[in-house]
This record gives structure tokens, C-alpha cells and sequence, in this order.
């Protein structure tokens, strides 16, 4: 529940203003609507028994029906302008939240990150943020106005008829609809959890078959992915049938409730008038004030039946990522080879989380306009090493200097401005090309894009199917799997590093191409230290020397 | 501009019946309101007659009772209705995976498509429980109330009768106004969906770019558009409920203050010979309920405008005519016939362009390379031969026969396919190698893939969950491991799309040497490929590329 107490203080502070704007309105539309009935109640009465009584001359009528219209009025505008306060102000929190979720998930170890099923990350932001809008909305901001409203309506019923009405009332709707509506918030954390819980899995089982079901077909699996999918969903229907269940009885309560209430301040009030200790008018303002108060009541179950929903929520979206601890490094070093972008030293390094080295007291430098292939067999840790180059994997021992200092000394931020690695599964964006390299140069203008398409052999590619302006689908979708490899070295080039690291650059390109794009390269970033891992022939021909990583690894 | 049809089409008459039934329910515990008004009206004009107090205590019983029956019969209403929207959804949902789970080529994304069969769908519980039930009161309780407001007091049923049409025009403006922001908010949902899972897939290239500023400046302004179109569509829901409030409460108001001035004497016209008390606190009570559907009507038309916009979406995924993968990807025993295939005349439509093929036959134990540039068709023949997509024109011919859905599992059951993207599902490495559980010799495949140093150091071997896109192993071990599978699966046809494409010389030669081993072994191995040492080492080569249209 704590959680569910901290989401409320954050979408709450995110826009105070309108949230408490709102507040006053939540509760000016409740009481105004209890006057209302209560008014109108008392000035039908009141006339009746002054057309009775003969004096209906004297009876000021205009005061009473000037405020029956006034209310009329005003509770309408209140509503509309209490609504729209208040929705306004908690889609604002979340879109923040949103983002916020976002930042958060870049804080997380790249490894994990690699990992990460998208789907599940997906549902995290979208699903969870999304059941977060009934904080406020419907649970706050209703139980609250209804609590002050019930207040106010206690204080004017025990000044304008009599305590017992004031208190049958009060209490009636307090304690019953309070237990109830306890009950409620209790009985459907199981299941609603339960429900939000089976619906994710299904939605990411979902994504999951869908991205999978080529594979599935032709393995002959796509029943078995579909039965589990389909239990899964039989899981989501049994616990949101329980969930109705339990909200419709709980409407069904309140409403017996209200009319018991109802029923208790009518009877009160009858005998109270038939002693002559009530004036009928007075006593007609209760029964309508109690029948009117029902509306602060009957919304209120749609709040608590979603408790479980939110407060599961509140607790992931509000789990922090498990920060990765910086390995400490000893000391400076000193550059042996003045000028070298890139020096190392006695490196060693293992898979994460392995404990067999895969290469032992590797050692070489890159200087400024120079390109080195590493070449090695597949699983020989090539893309290992470059992830230790570029910080997102610690050594095991040695050290790596860059531009002179110990990578360990960089800041990330730093660091990534001066060197670039491009992973061998690198992924695009949906948006348009253009779009896809401006994210290495927030400043790109259309000339510098076209110039780096032509670069890596890409511009007639591109104009062809309509330009830089033309839309990629998802994951990069429309373009050749070459293509892609281009347009993704396309855009580190346009980081301008001074270490481009580059994990089988030319994959998916036919020789001549590969040899294009390589040249291409060299000559949009003359003055660039560039490391490939490799073993293709077009590769190691264009490196000015070539790394040979066998010599490293260690005798098993 | 989507189509503006009733999402009714979306009920079976099953579920028309029950929420037929439902709606008839939950009029008749609206319709029992007078009843209690009645009681009230009649206890309170007895406080002024002097009735003694045992009067007001069978009246407050009478209500109350007629009060639980109404608050038992809204609960059977509700539920009916909860149970008629579960079976709808759920047979959207069913249906809906059947068609697109067969469907790899379609153009909807995975995201979309998860989400129309969650949250969207979804939206369609409220318009059924919610709408429809309302509906149902609006046609009955309003006309009673001005039937008993008439016979009353004419004034009153005067007011009733020129307050309640007005309601519905004003609602059907802004109920038109109200579905198309909420169709424009429902492909926005589906928009940021995509986008986000696309950032998240992509997050880790985002950072090494130093990009996360920038990319995130990007999803916050799609964030802020969902949030300004989703502020349209409730800001027009709003306007209409608040309208119905401001007729209901007028109405209220006018009542009480023709009421009070009739029962004052000082307004004389407007009822059969005078109003007494009960009655004017009868029509006082009965002027909220007769706008009180009205109001459940306006606040459910959303609903109803969010299911109309879901509607269309489904008709929209049901009208992309993407050609299902025959058969129905279900596991069979394997086709009888010689391990032969062969395309005879094949032409396959890539959007309105039509792709001629060039006709291959392919005996048993064959090897078979097809060669030419990305884009000719390669991986479009191996998908033909698997029987995941059928030819627009001429013939596939497979172990003697033409490949239809009906032996399209069986024939599957033979070939090995190995795919030119890595998709490992979220599984573990063991039941991703050897998907039936057939027990076969997984190290005896993954030596003769020389994949067995991959398995041996992986952290927990067999048993490691991969990722989805194969990280925690390198491309060309990813690669490696389902050319294993393919070894493993005893399959005597092997389509590859591309194997060596990730793999170093030594290794592409090694697996060019196994899939000889395969051909020679009596199986048939066919590839597409531009590696011309791999291309070389198969028996012969198919140039493909120079039949395009």
C-alpha cells in the first residue's frame, strides 16, 4: 500500500494546482447536489403546507427558487469543470511517468538491456502506467470529496432537523458503506491482481506466438503455443468473472443500503412530525438530503475494486533497476604509444558471467587514421572484446587506455561521445531514415544525411524507395537486411568518434559493396581509428593490419 | 474516414439474446422507481394530514423492500450482461489468434496485434455491460415517467416531453464528434505501443549513440499527443454528460418551482383541478429519474464510440488479404513420397509487383544452390518449398504430389528449415533444440554442427534461457545452433536461407562441408545463399534473379 500512497503523491504533485482545483469541485458538485434535492424538497413541502394553511401570499418565494436554479446551475458547470481539472491533470502525470520509466530503463546494466524481451518492458510501461490513472480519478478524489460531502451533510442535517436523522445518516452510509466498500478494496486484491497478472502474460505470450509464428509452423508447434496462450486467457476470465461477481454484489449491497438509509431517516422523521417535534418541511429536507447522498457512495466501488490492480502496479512501476556497480580500477597508467586513440595492455577477458578466459594478455594500439581488422573465429570473443573497448563490459585483467586515459576514468556520457560501437545486431527505429541518423546528430540537415548515405552505398538504395523522408516500419522494417547493416553504420559515421568499433561491418554485402562502403567510410571519417571484427575477405583486405586473436586464446 | 456501422455486428445472436434478457431487467428495476416515489410522496402529504407515526414506518418499509428487489434485480442484469460480453470477447479473441497466427506475412505488428487482443478488445466489456443495458432504459423508463407525469399534472408532462427529445439530437452531434477522436485516440494507443517496443528493442544501440536525450524527447512528444487526443475524446464526453446534467437539473428545478407556485395557489393552470402535496413531491421525485437514463445512456456513449472504433479496426486487420501458410502449423506425421521438390511456373505478387520464378526440380539427395542478388527471390522459393506462402500462379511440387493445405503439416514434418533471421522464442535451449521432446542425440547434432562448445559453455548448458534476438550468444553461434537443429531433427529435406552468413571461413566451410555430408547422406539440401564457396560445394547452382518483370 505504500506504493499506492507515493504514485498518489506523484501524480498529485505534478500538477498540484489543478489537482486541487479539482478537489474543491469533486466536493462542490457533491454538496450542491445534496442541497438540490434538499432545498426543492423543503420549498415543495414548505408551499403545500402554506397553501394549506391559507398563507400563501406571504410566502417568499422567490429566495428558494432562486438557489433551486442557482444549484441547478452550478453543480453542472462544477461537474464538467471538476472532470476535466482533474482528468487533464492526471494525463499529464502520467505521460511524465511514462517517460520517467523510460530513463529508468536506460539505467539498467547493457547486458540486461540486450536481454530484454521488448514485450515485457512494453507491458511494464504501458499497462502498468495506465492502471495508475485510477488513483486519483477513481479512488482518491471520490472517497475524499464523499467523506467531507458526508460531513457537510451531517453538520446542516443536525442544525436543520434532528439529531437522529443527522446521525442515522451519517452512520447508515459511513459504517455500511464503509464496510462494504473495505470488503470490496479486500476481496478483489487476490483476484484483480490475479486478472492484470494473466493479462500481461497473455499479451506478451501474444507478441510472443505472433514474432514466432514462422518458427512455430514450421516446427509443427503452433498448437501448443496456442494452448497455453489459451489457458492462459481461460485464467484471465475466471478471475475477472470473480471480480465481477464481487463488484456487482457490492453494488447491489450499496444500494440496499442507501435504500435502508433512506428508509431509517424517512421513518425517524415520521414519528418525529407525528409528535410535533419536527416541522414537515424540515423533516422532507432529510429524507431528500439521504436519498441524495446515494451518489457519493455508489461510484466508489469501481475504485476499490481495482486496489489490487493498481497497488501491483504502483510496485513495478516504482521498482528500481539494480544499479551495476562500477568496477574500481587501480591508479593511472602511462601511454606507451604517444598519439594511439587506443592502447591495450596485458587485457584478459571472459564471457560474462564465465569463468574459462577466452583470450590471455592481449596487447595492441590504434592511432588516429589507421584501421585494424581482429580477426578470430565465431565464439573466439571478438564481440566480447569489443564490448570491454567501448565499457560495457568489465575485463577480467589489463587495462585499456583511451586517448590516454584509463577507460575506467571516462564518464559514460563522455566516453560514448568518443567512441562509437556498432553490435553486429544493431537495431532501427520506425520513423524515416532521416529520422534514424538524426538520433546520432540531433543538428543533421538533409545535404549531411544524403552524404553519408552515399558513403556506405546507400543513396540510390534510399532514393529509390522515396528518399530520406521515406518511413521504416517496425524494428526498421522495409529495408533489406544489407540495407539495414548500411543505414545503422550510416549513423555511427555521423557520430564522428574517434574510435569506431565495428562488429562485422559489411555482413549481408556482396563483396564488391562491402569493399564500396569500407572505402566509404575511411574517407567520411579520415582521421578515425577504426577496429572491425571480422573475418571476411573484403574486411581484412581494406584493414591496414589485421589482429590475429588466436595467438590469444589460451591453451584449455 | 472509417466506416460508421453499428458495432453490433460484432454480437452473435446468442449474446443478443442474453443481453436482451439483461436489458429487460434492468428497465423493470428502473421502472419500479415510481413505485418508491409513490410511497414517499403519499407518507410525506400524511405528515400534514396528522397520520400517526406508525404510518410513516409502513411506508419507510415499503421502500425499503421495493428497494432490494430493485438492487436484486440490477444484480442478475449485470451479471447476465458481464457473462455475454465475456463469451464476445472471447471468441474475438480466439478467433482472431486462429486467423493471425497463421498469417507470418501480414502486415499488422506484433505489438498491434497483442494489443487489439488485450486492451481493445477489452473495450468492448463496457459498451456491452455498460451501453447496451442503458439503451434498453431509455426506452422504456422515460416514456412511463411522462405517462405518470401527464396524468399528474400536463405542465410537467409538458416539460418532460420538450426537455427529453431535445437529448437525443444533441447527443447524436456529439456523439458523431466523439467517435472520430475516439478512433484517432485508439490509433494513437497502438502507435505509442509500437514505438515504445521499438525503443525498448533498441535501447541498447540508443545509449551507445549517446541518444537517449533525444529519443526520449521523441517519445515524450508522442506521450503528450496521446494524452491532448485523449483530453478530445474526454472533453466531448464531458460536454455531452454535462449538457444531460444541465437538462436534468433544469428539468428538476422547474418542476420544484412550478410545484411549489401551484401548491401556493399563486399558478392555477397546468393540472387537473389543483396539485395537492403528494403530488407535487411525486413529480419533484420523478423529474430526475426520467433524465436519469438519459445521463447512464451519454455516459456510456463513449463506450459506445470506442467499440465502434474497435470494430472498424477489426475489420480493417480482417480485410488485409494476406494468404494464410497452408496447413495449420500443427505437428503430423511425415508425408509419404520420394524427398523431391519442384516450381513449375511459379510466380508469387510482392505488393502489385508480380515475381516470376524460375522453375527448379530437385530429386532425392540432390544439392541444390540458389544464387543471385538480395531482393530476387531466394528466400521467397525457400518459403514456397515450406509451404509458408502460396504461389499466385503455377505449381509447387513436393515429394510428387502439389503442395496443398491438407498435406502442407505432414510435408513440413520432413524439411528442416533454417531461417536467415535468428528468432529464439523465450524458451530454453534444450526444448528449442528438440521442440517434440523426440529424445534424440542433441550433442551428436550440435558436434556435427560444431555447436557443442557453444552448449558446453554456456552458464547453465541446456537448460539457458536465450533471449530474443540469440543474446547471450554471438550471431554465428546463434546461427550454429540451428543448423544443429536442423541435424537434429532427422529431417530429409534442409531448406537454408543464408548459413554461413554469420559464420567465419573455417566455420562457413565446416557447415558447408555438413550440409554435403546431409546431400550425400540421401538428404536433400537446398540453399540460398551468396557465398559462392558454399555455392560451390552444393551440386548444382540455380541463378535466380533475371525473371523479374
Amino acid at each position: 500500500m505504500r506504493q499506492l500512497w507515493q504514485i498518489l503523491r506523484l501524480l498529485w504533485t505534478a500538477e498540484p494546482r489543478a489537482m486541487w482545483r479539482g478537489a474543491v469541485l469533486a466536493v462542490t458538485v457533491l454538496v450542491m447536489g445534496a442541497a438540490l434535492l434538499g432545498l426543492s424538497g423543503w420549498f415543495i413541502t414548505a408551499t403545500g403546507m402554506a397553501g394549506l394553511a391559507g398563507i400563501g401570499i406571504a410566502f417568499d418565494v422567490f429566495r428558494p427558487s432562486a438557489g433551486v436554479r442557482m444549484l441547478a446551475l452550478g453543480r453542472a458547470a462544477a461537474r464538467y469543470g471538476e472532470r476535466l481539472l482533474t482528468h487533464d491533470a492526471t494525463l499529464r502525470a502520467l505521460a511524465r511517468l511514462r517517460v520517467t520509466l523510460l530513463a529508468r530503463l536506460e539505467r539498467f546494466p547493457m547486458p540486461e538491456l540486450r536481454r530484454m524481451r521488448g514485450a515485457a518492458a512494453l507491458t511494464r510501461i504501458t499497462a502498468d502506467v495506465d492502471a495508475l490513472d485510477g488513483v486519483v480519478l477513481r479512488l482518491a478524489l471520490p472517497v475524499a470529496a464523499a467523506l467531507i460531502t458526508h460531513a457537510a451533510a451531517f453538520v446542516a442535517l443536525w442544525a436543520l432537523t434532528s439529531h437522529a436523522i443527522a446521525a442515522s445518516i451519517a452512520l447508515g452510509y459511513l459504517i455500511g458503506g464503509g464496510v462494504v466498500l473495505w470488503r470490496v478494496g479486500r476481496a478483489t486484491l487476490e483476484p484483480s491482481s490475479r486478472a492484470e497478472a494473466a493479462m500481461q502474460t497473455l499479451r506478451q505470450g501474444a507478441i510472443g506466438l505472433f514474432r514466432g509464428r514462422r518458427e512455430a509452423i514450421l516446427q509443427g508447434t503452433l498448437p501448443r503455443w496456442r494452448a497455453s496462450l489459451d489457458a492462459t486467457e481461460a485464467e484471465a476470465r475466471a478471475a475477472m468473472d470473480r471480480l465481477d461477481a464481487i463488484d456487482t454484489g457490492a453494488g447491489m449491497v450499496l444500494s440496499v443500503i442507501v435504500a435502508l438509509v433512506a428508509a431509517v431517516a424517512f421513518a425517524l422523521a415520521g414519528v418525529l412530525v407525528a409528535g410535533d417535534n419536527l416541522d414537515p418541511a424540515l423533516a422532507a429536507v432529510g429524507v431528500f438530503v439521504a436519498l441524495a447522498l446515494a451518489e457519493t457512495l455508489v461510484p466508489l466501488r469501481r475504485g476499490m475494486a481495482e486496489i489490487g490492480r493498481m497497488r501491483d502496479a504502483a510496485a513495478r512501476v516504482l521498482a528500481e533497476p539494480q544499479v551495476a556497480a562500477r568496477p574500481e580500477r587501480k591508479g593511472p597508467a602511462q601511454a606507451a604509444v604517444p598519439g594511439a586513440v587506443l592502447e591495450v595492455r596485458h587485457l584478459s577477458l571472459a564471457r560474462p558471467g564465465w569463468s574459462r578466459l577466452l583470450l590471455h594478455d592481449l596487447g595492441f594500439a590504434a592511432i588516429p587514421g589507421e584501421t585494424l581488422a581482429i580477426r578470430g573465429a565465431s565464439g573466439a570473443g571478438k564481440s566480447t572484446l569489443l564490448d570491454v573497448l567501448v565499457g560495457l563490459e568489465p575485463a577480467t585483467a589489463g587495462e585499456v587506455l583511451l586517448l590516454g586515459k584509463p577507460l575506467s576514468e571516462w564518464e559514460p556520457a563522455a566516453l560514448r561521445d568518443v567512441v562509437t560501437l556498432v553490435p553486429q545486431r544493431s537495431a532501427l527505429l520506425s520513423g524515416s531514415i532521416f529520422d534514424n541518423l538524426a538520433l546520432a546528430d540531433p543538428g543533421l540537415t538533409p545535404e549531411a544525411a544524403r552524404a553519408v548515405l552515399r558513403a556506405v552505398a546507400l543513396e540510390d538504395a534510399v532514393e529509390a524507395r522515396g528518399g530520406i523522408r521515406s518511413q521504416l516500419g517496425e524494428g526498421g522494417a522495409g529495408l533489406s537486411g544489407g540495407q539495414a547493416r548500411r543505414l545503422v553504420l550510416a549513423r555511427a559515421l555521423l557520430r564522428r568518434p574517434k574510435l569506431l568499433l565495428l562488429d562485422e561491418p559489411t555482413e549481408g554485402l556482396d563483396g564488391p559493396t562491402a569493399r564500396q562502403v569500407l572505402a566509404g567510410a575511411r574517407e567520411f571519417l579520415p582521421d578515425t581509428a577504426i577496429v572491425t571484427a571480422s573475418h571476411r575477405a573484403a574486411e581484412l583486405e581494406s584493414a591496414d593490419r589485421v589482429l590475429e586473436l588466436e595467438r590469444y586464446i589460451p591453451e584449455v | 474516414m472509417a466506416r460508421r456501422a453499428s458495432p453490433d455486428r460484432l454480437l452473435p445472436a446468442k449474446a443478443q439474446a442474453t443481453l436482451r434478457r439483461a436489458a429487460l431487467l434492468s428497465a423493470l428495476a428502473a421502472a419500479a422507481w415510481p413505485l418508491q416515489a409513490l410511497l414517499i410522496s403519499w407518507g410525506i402529504g400524511g405528515w400534514l394530514s396528522g397520520a400517526p407515526g406508525s404510518a410513516s414506518l409502513g411506508v419507510a418499509a415499503g421502500f425499503a423492500a421495493v428497494g432490494i428487489a430493485r438492487a436484486g434485480l440490477d444484480r442478475v442484469a449485470a451479471r447476465l450482461a458481464f457473462r455475454a460480453a465475456d463469451g464476445v470477447i472471447h471468441d474475438l479473441r480466439q478467433q482472431l489468434l486462429t486467423r493471425e497466427a497463421l498469417r507470418p506475412g501480414a502486415g499488422a505488428s506484433s505489438a498491434a496485434l497483442a494489443a487489439m487482443l488485450t486492451e481493445k478488445l477489452a473495450v468492448l466489456g463496457p459498451w456491452i455491460t455498460r451501453y447496451r443495458p442503458a439503451m434498453a432504459r431509455t426506452r422504456l423508463v422515460p416514456l412511463l415517467i411522462l405517462a405518470l407525469a401527464f396524468y399528474v399534472s400536463w405542465a410537467v408532462g409538458l416539460v418532460f416531453l420538450i426537455a427529453g427529445p431535445l437529448i437525443p439530437v444533441f447527443m447524436a452531434l456529439v456523439g458523431m464528434a466523439a467517435k472520430e477522436a475516439s478512433s484517432r485516440q485508439m490509433v494513437e494507443i497502438g502507435d505509442m505501443n509500437t514505438l515504445l517496443i521499438d525503443r525498448i528493442a533498441a535501447l541498447p544501440d540508443i545509449l551507445l549513440l549517446n541518444a537517449g536525450d533525444a529519443s526520449r524527447a521523441a517519445f515524450e512528444a508522442r506521450a503528450e499527443g496521446l494524452r491532448a487526443r485523449t483530453m478530445a475524446v474526454l472533453r466531448i464526453a464531458f460536454l455531452s454528460s454535462t449538457t444531460l446534467e444541465l437538462f436534468a437539473a433544469i428539468g428538476v428545478a422547474m418542476v420544484a418551482v412550478f410545484v411549489g407556485f401551484s401548491l401556493l395557489g399563486e399558478v392555477t393552470w397546468g393540472s387537473w383541478g389543483g396539485l395537492t402535496l403528494s403530488e407535487g413531491i411525486f413529480l419533484l421525485l420523478l423529474a430526475p429519474e426520467f433524465f436519469q437514463p438519459l445521463r447512464d445512456l451519454a455516459a456510456a456513449w463513449h463506450d459506445k464510440a470506442a467499440a465502434e472504433a474497435v470494430a472498424d479496426e477489426l475489420d480493417a486487420l480482417a480485410g488485409d488479404d494476406t494468404a494464410p501458410v497452408l496447413g495449420q502449423g500443427a505437428q503430423a506425421a511425415p508425408l509419404a513420397g520420394p524427398a523431391s521438390v519442384a516450381l513449375r511456373g511459379v510466380t508469387v505478387l510482392r505488393g502489385a509487383q508480380r515475381l516470376a520464378l524460375p522453375d527448379i526440380e530437385v530429386g532425392p539427395g540432390e544439392s541444390v544452390a540458389l544464387s543471385g542478388p538480395s531482393g530476387a527471390g531466394k528466400s521467397t522459393m525457400l518459403d514456397l518449398l515450406a509451404g509458408l506462402l502460396a504461389p499466385a500462379e503455377g505449381q509447387v511440387v513436393v515429394a510428387g504430389q502439389p503442395l496443398t493445405a491438407g498435406i502442407a503439416d505432414a510435408w513440413r514434418a520432413r524439411i528442416a528449415y533454417v531461417p536467415q533471421s535468428v528468432h529464439v522464442p523465450d524458451m530454453t535451449l534444450r526444448r528449442f533444440l528438440d521442440p517434440h521432446d523426440s529424445g534424440a542425440d542433441l550433442n551428436a547434432a550440435l558436434r556435427d554442427a560444431r555447436a557443442e562448445g557453444i552448449v558446453a559453455a554456456l552458464p547453465e548448458g541446456l537448460e539457458t534461457v536465450l533471449g530474443e534476438t540469440g543474446a547471450g550468444v554471438s550471431g554465428g553461434e546463434a546461427r550454429r545452433l540451428l543448423i544443429a537443429r536442423a541435424f537434429l531433427s532427422g529431417a530429409d529435406v534442409i531448406l537454408a536461407d543464408e548459413p554461413t552468413a554469420d559464420l567465419d571461413a573455417a566455420n562457413g566451410a565446416a557447415i558447408t562441408e555438413a550440409l554435403v555430408a546431409l546431400a550425400k547422406g540421401g538428404r536433400t539440401v537446398i540453399v540460398a545463399t551468396h557465398d559462392p564457396a558454399l555455392a560451390a560445394a552444393m551440386g548444382r547452382i540455380v541463378p535466380v534473379g533475371e525473371g523479374v518483370a
